[in-house]
């Protein structure tokens, strides 16, 4: 029988040492008769009829012998008995194929085909109940060796049967390419080999053994069965189709499906949903409900394909619990299956859910209770381990559980959270609810440093490198100091995240520009404000200034007021140098950027001089900011930036009381407080310059021991030209009306329009060339010069005709006919030629520095005797106030040019030395 | 127990506490040496004065620098470059600065490491002197010495009576630096 089940020698060995040989080859253990053994052959290898009749044939005799008590007619008595009932039982061998037939039916057909649900005959009957009687009178007798008999041969019976006939068809099953479904089919093949296999136990034989025996029997059947199943059925291959199956149904369960497909049908299903109070586990739908609808929504109304796909899943593991294929290995798939399920809800549920006031955390909880723990109680339910193990009614899941793995899915939902942190940042601070969930993360150190470490990590990515702007780093990071300061209000999580940040930008070298203009910029009006905020200026922080100026006024409690009450120690994951700031104040860490307030008070001269120059009617702006900034910086700091509003205010006074009716007003700068200002040396006309000669006398009467300088290349002046055909009249710099004021027409009738060399205009005006081009190229774009020929310039009295134009165009065959030149061009030119000549100041501006550097380098070079050029970069880096601005390149060749010049000479080692 | 531990725990905000105060006090001192300093040096480089020198060491502080005078015409010391060490206590300018001649010398008052003796960087010290005041003063005393308190007798004798001898003394003992 077992000879026939194709075992190698090393299965055998392991399948040996699982079942003992000796139950394996158990025979009925008394009367070893060598014809109930032929029986017992014939049996299997008869057909199930052919069987019943030879019982039939045999059954006369032995009931009355059941009765008698003789032993030899007991023997012969059981010896029938024993071949009539294992003829009924044994199972016929059809092969795997009927069994896959009729996987989908309930089976009873099956089992009354294959003689499963025949009622056994009368002598059958008879014969099976003596055998049960005779166990029951062995049980006491003989220690029950016969008893197990009967049950322990059809327990050996099974498993030969389903070596033979059921393994080979279930591998191939099992290896089908297809692989969707197939573990539901082996499970009910299984099953329904199962019912085969136990039904007569079930039926006809369980009902004659005390019901004290029963459960004991038939658990021993059921376990040899899951024994032979789980040792054909490799859990290797079967882990990853339980898994998928798991995978399939909790996704539906769990609502995970309809989520990640929501995006699309959101509309249409959303006012249903709102009407009915329908199913739903989706977080927008659960936010926009009120709390009645919140606690049923998930616990009630389930739609049908969640009900469907719960009833499929739990069949099929009822199925599978059954066949033995249930138990431990089961569950830890399952929660293999539900971790991964856990983390796809979150991750399909709140990825971008960023709303404040959030109620994710509680809406997560509210899932895991309702839904995760649902499923879990439901399947850990029927697939228990040890059912004997526990007292009935108590759940495999406690209600500490669910409190664990809700506290899982918070720190999951933290961890997404955190991935998403630069995301949010950015889109701050409308995504203030992402960082409300991340609190409820951080609550423990490790926790904390993954926030910073993972963000640290994106802001390298993402932010800090050369292709984001300054603004835009500067933008993030006020956006970060205000996230992090709702994160974590002690900043300690800040105080990591910002240094990076602020090591970054304290090397940009227009941080501080940018800050400064920032600060300055106007802040947005109520219509503006819908407008896209410009790109180039930080209008946040001019806002934020006059915000925050109430809380900086809150006295700062350092470390050494003994008397507060409410102190803490810093926290115990804050870096050693860490400060503790009370509030998210942006402007100050800006400010805190670098280590001088100078930096910033240098900046904001330059741009507050710029901005005072400009021609305005009021410059309160700058007056309120300068005084918001004073609270932060100090007074003296900003003095020089309060003398440069004074002077602008007192000098309308002086204006007003000088002026004589004239057109010509003046600013009055203190030149020791003002920044250096580039300015432009040239003529102004006479007629100007006789009205500023008498300003300044005016100017002196008034202020005595004081002088006027001015500063021509400074200002504004409005013009108003008479032309031929036309008139023009607008507002330009004192440099552009000086060169069109030398265009004058010195008399009315002069026929001739004046026409001037840019080299004439040069000398005459002492201006500088590239000046005199610029604005030259200037009115050429006003249509009032004309180009004739290369840097000639010609009033334009009256604008060609249509006609002319053509013409001229004709006539100069499209060459460098000035009349033609489009006003556009010019315009652009114009702008060029004035980029041109304000890169030449700047350059002339730039030499005079260096003549500066010269004397720290003769400085340099007398006192520390001969230097190589790094050292003298370095010595300059030093000394200089505000940084050395050249590259070494620069000085290497300005160093060259003194060296040509004799002033120093290159010795060994290539160190300069001065020369004596 | 281990109660050096604990003692040394209970005294630790304390200690941390001292070292913040002194840090910062510290700190805000040296900031306003050098940025006095600074601002010195760059009066020097905007205006130079004929025949003195001065620039900082090249050890990351400004607290040492090193100057050059030129001896003044008609004196013994013409065209020679005395090289000086200046050294800046934190306390500058409320106290005076060290100054060393480091080029030999020989001067009445000064003597032969180099030591100056010269009242207002001793007892006349004042704020208002600067480097270069001091440096000044010691090329006007170069020409002019105080011979009511020599450090070196013999050349406030020879001084006095023999300037030949002097001035062969003074080139004896000269040594030019920059050739080093």
């Amino acid at each position: 029988m077992l000879s026939t089940v194709p075992l190698n020698a090393g299965r055998r060995r392991v399948f040996g040492s699982v079942f003992s040989p000796a139950s394996l080859e158990a025979r009925p253990p008394l009367a070893s008769s060598f014809d109930h053994d032929q029986a017992a052959l014939a049996s299997f290898q008869s057909t199930a009829s052919f069987a019943t009749l030879k019982v039939d044939s045999q059954t006369g005799s032995f009931v009355s012998a059941h009765e008698t008590t003789d032993p030899l007619s007991d023997h012969e008595t059981w010896d029938q008995a024993w071949s009539a009932a294992t003829a009924f039982l044994s199972i016929p061998d059809h092969g795997f194929a009927p069994i896959y037939e009729a996987r989908d039916t309930d089976g009873s057909e099956m089992l009354r085909a294959w003689n499963r649900l025949t009622p056994p005959s009368k002598e059958t009957a008879d014969s099976l109940s003596y055998l049960a009687a005779a166990t029951q009178q062995t049980n006491t007798l003989q220690g029950g060796a016969s008893s197990r008999g009967l049950f322990s041969w059809y327990s050996d019976e099974i498993r030969r049967h389903f070596l033979t006939n059921l393994r080979g068809g279930l591998y191939e099953v099992l290896h089908s390419s297809d692989k969707s479904g197939l573990l539901r089919t082996i499970v009910d093949c299984l099953q329904l080999a199962f019912r085969l296999y136990l039904a007569p136990i079930r039926h006809y034989l369980l009902p004659l053994i005390p019901a004290s025996e029963q459960s004991r029997i038939f658990t021993q059947l059921q376990r040899g069965f899951h024994t032979v199943v789980s040792y054909s059925l490799p859990w290797l291959q079967i882990s990853p189709l339980l898994t998928q199956e798991f995978a399939q149904d909790a996704l539906i369960i769990l609502g995970i499906d309809t989520l990640l497909e929501d995006p699309d049908s959101d509309d249409e299903e959303q006012d249903e949903m709102e009407v009915d109070g329908e199913y739903s586990v989706s977080y927008c739908d659960w936010k926009h409900a009120n709390a009645e609808t919140r606690a049923h929504m998930m616990t009630e109304h389930e739609n049908n394909e969640v009900t469907m796909a719960r009833d499929r899943l739990l069949a099929f593991l009822n199925g599978l619990q059954l066949v033995g294929l249930g138990g431990d290995k089961a569950q830890k798939v399952f929660a293999n299956v539900m971790n991964i399920m856990m983390t796809e809800f979150i991750r399909a549920a709140y990825t971008s859910q960023w709303e404040a006031p959030t109620s994710v955390p509680q809406h997560l909880r509210h899932w895991v209770e309702n839904v995760f723990a649902r499923l879990a109680v439901q399947v850990l339910n029927i697939i228990h381990t040890q059912p004997s193990n526990q007292p009935a009614g108590t759940l495999d899941v406690s209600f500490t559980d669910v409190e664990k793995w809700q506290e899982i899915a918070v720190s999951r939902l933290g961890a997404l959270r955190a991935s998403e942190l630069f995301d949010v940042i950015v889109e701050w601070p409308t995504s203030t609810g992402a960082v409300e969930d991340l609190k409820h993360f951080t609550t423990h150190p490790a926790a904390r440093t993954y926030v910073t470490q993972s963000f640290i990590a994106i802001l390298n990515q993402r932010l800090l490198h050369p292709g984001a702007s300054t603004v835009e780093i500067l933008q993030l990071y006020i956006s970060i100091i205000r996230a992090f300061h709702l994160l974590d209000p002690k900043g300690v999580l800040l105080d990591r995240i910002a240094r990076p940040i602020r090591r970054y930008l304290r090397d940009r070298e227009d941080t501080v520009k940018v800050i400064v203009s920032g600060l300055l910029a106007e802040p947005p009006t109520d219509d503006t404000s819908d407008l896209p905020s410009s790109h180039d200026t930080l209008v946040e922080l001019s806002t934020e200034l006059s915000k925050a100026h109430q809380l900086s006024l809150q006295t700062n409690t350092s470390e050494l007021d003994w008397d507060d009450m409410n102190w803490m120690p810093d926290p115990v994951d804050a870096a050693p140098d860490y400060r503790k700031s009370k509030s998210s104040d942006v402007i100050d860490s800006l400010i805190s950027l670098f280590d001088s307030k100078e930096t910033f008070v240098k900046e904001l001269q330059t741009l507050l001089g710029d901005r005072l120059l400009q021609k305005r009617e009021d410059y309160d702006q700058e007056i309120s900011v300068l005084e918001l900034l004073k609270v932060r910086f100090g007074d003296s700091a900003l003095q020089a930036c309060q003398v440069m509003l004074r002077d602008i205010s007192d000098s309308r006074r002086v204006d007003h009381s000088i002026r004589h009716d004239q057109d010509l007003h003046a600013k009055i700068l203190s030149r020791f407080f003002w920044p250096e200002i580039q300015d432009q040396e040239f003529i102004v006309p006479e007629e100007i310059s006789s009205l500023q000669e008498r300003y300044s006398e005016g100017f002196e009467a008034l202020k005595q021991s004081r002088k006027l300088t001015w500063r021509n290349g400074l200002g504004q002046v409005t013009v108003e030209l008479e032309l031929g055909d036309r008139s023009f009249s607008n507002e330009v710099t004192t440099w552009q009306a000086t060169v069109i004021h030398a265009f004058n027409s010195t008399t009315e009738n002069e026929q001739e329009p004046i026409s001037k060399s840019i080299l004439d205009l040069s000398t005459d005006l002492k201006m500088a060339s590239a000046l005199v081009r610029s604005a030259c190229l200037f009115w050429v774009s006003k249509r009032i010069l004309v180009e004739t020929s290369r840097d000639t310039f010609r009033v334009l009295e009256f604008l060609p005709t249509e006609a002319e134009v053509a013409e001229g165009s004709a006539n100069n065959d499209g060459g460098a006919g000035g009349i033609t030149a489009d006003a556009g061009d010019a315009a652009a030119a114009a702008e060029a030629a004035a980029a041109a000549a304000a890169k030449e100041t700047a350059e002339a501006a730039a030499m005079e520095k260096m003549n500066l550097y010269w004397q720290f380098i003769l400085g340099m070079l007398t006192n520390q005797g001969a230097m190589n050029l790094q050292k003298i970069v370095m010595m300059l880096k030093i000394v200089v106030p505000g940084g050395f601005p050249f590259s070494n390149e620069e000085l290497r060749e300005f160093l060259a040019g003194m060296v040509s010049k004799g002033k120093l000479e290159i010795v060994s080692g290539g160190s300069y030395k001065l020369v004596h | 127990m281990d109660y050096t531990m604990e003692d040394s725990q209970n005294s630790a905000p304390d200690a941390l506490e001292a070292t913040k105060l002194n840090n910062s006090g510290q700190r805000t001192e040296t900031q306003s040496v050098t940025k006095r300093l600074q601002a010195e040096l760059m009066q020097l480089m905007l205006s130079p004065s004929p025949g003195i020198s001065a620039f900082p060491d090249g050890d990351g502080n400004l607290l040492s620098w090193t100057a050059t005078i030129t001896g003044p015409t008609e004196t013994p010391y013409e065209n020679l470059n005395l090289k000086l060490s200046f050294s800046f206590p934190n306390t500058y300018p409320y106290s005076a600065p060290t100054v060393l001649f480091k080029t030999p010398i020989y001067h009445p008052n000064v003597d032969f490491s180099g030591r100056i003796c010269l009242d207002i960087l001793k007892d006349k010290w004042s704020a208002v002197y600067n480097v270069q005041t001091v440096l000044l003063s010691l090329q006007s005393l170069l020409g002019e010495p105080n011979n009511a308190s020599p450090l070196n007798a013999q050349a406030a004798e020879l001084w006095d009576n023999d300037q030949e001898e002097f001035k062969r003394q003074v080139l004896a003992r000269h040594l030019d630096l920059d050739d080093e």
